[in-house]
């Protein structure tokens, strides 16, 4: 079983721009940490499934717009 | 994100009632002025993590009692990691003492608790293996480890 970590390509930050917020601003809606916001954005940290089916329900799009499984990054 | 009006009191507090007892024990032990010392630091340390709980970083959402769901798993990561160390120290050193001809039972505490704790928390927190038929029956309740229908000398289908 490999051991290495692999981290969903996502659209969090296209989709933030759109909206014109700041990573505050979503880190606040979302109830996590601005750091969490950031590292999803930048490919450091996968959410929970709960998680991101949060921020999914927040941009108003499908959970498999928002996060690519077919996409996977090495961490 | 945990959310309590009173949790950036928790590290400051526990950090004082700790260090305090600690305090006492060094009166017991030794001197007032070694005891005044070691309760001065103590407050000095409690002060400090009252103030790194208020800042907006990881680390003062960790000690603010306030963490999200990544912040959990860093805490997990580096609880891990200090543990190893931890046990690697006092290992080192029930090494040293025993090459000395010394006697060291703290290690054997130690060691051991850690042990018996470690194996609690993997039942406490989901170890469980299953039979043949696909029933949690608990970690203490297989009939095989590898999952082999010893009587028929079959393995189970996956």
């Amino acid at each position: 079983m490999s051991s290495k970590l692999y981290i969903m390509k996502n659209e969090v930050r296209e989709y933030r721009r759109t909206r014109e917020l700041s990573q505050a601003d979503l880190a606040e809606g979302l109830g996590v940490s601005r750091q969490t916001i950031i590292a999803i954005e930048n490919g450091r940290y996968s959410p929970s499934l709960p998680l991101a089916f949060r921020i999914a329900r927040y941009f108003e799009v499908p959970v498999e717009t928002m996060f690519d499984p077919s996409e996977e990054a090495e961490a | 994100m945990t959310k309590n009006k009173h949790a950036r009191w928790i590290a400051p507090a526990s950090t004082l009632a700790i260090g305090t007892a600690m305090a006492i024990a060094v009166r017991i032990g030794h001197t007032w002025t070694y005891a005044i010392v070691t309760e001065v630091i103590v407050v000095l340390f409690a002060v400090g993590y009252y103030l790194l709980a208020g800042t907006k970083s990881d680390v003062g959402a960790i000690y603010g009692q306030r963490k999200d769901e990544r912040q959990r798993h860093v805490v997990m990561k580096a609880s891990r990691f200090a543990m190893i160390v931890m046990y690697g120290v006092t290992f080192v050193i029930a090494l040293i003492m025993v090459a000395a001809n010394k006697t060291y039972w703290q290690e054997d505490v130690i060691a051991s608790v850690g042990g018996v704790s470690y194996f609690l928390a993997l039942l406490a927190y989901g170890a469980h293996d299953e039979d043949a038929a696909g029933d949690d029956r608990g970690i203490m309740a297989t009939d095989s480890v590898l999952g082999v229908d010893e009587k028929n000398n079959v393995r189970p289908p996956m």
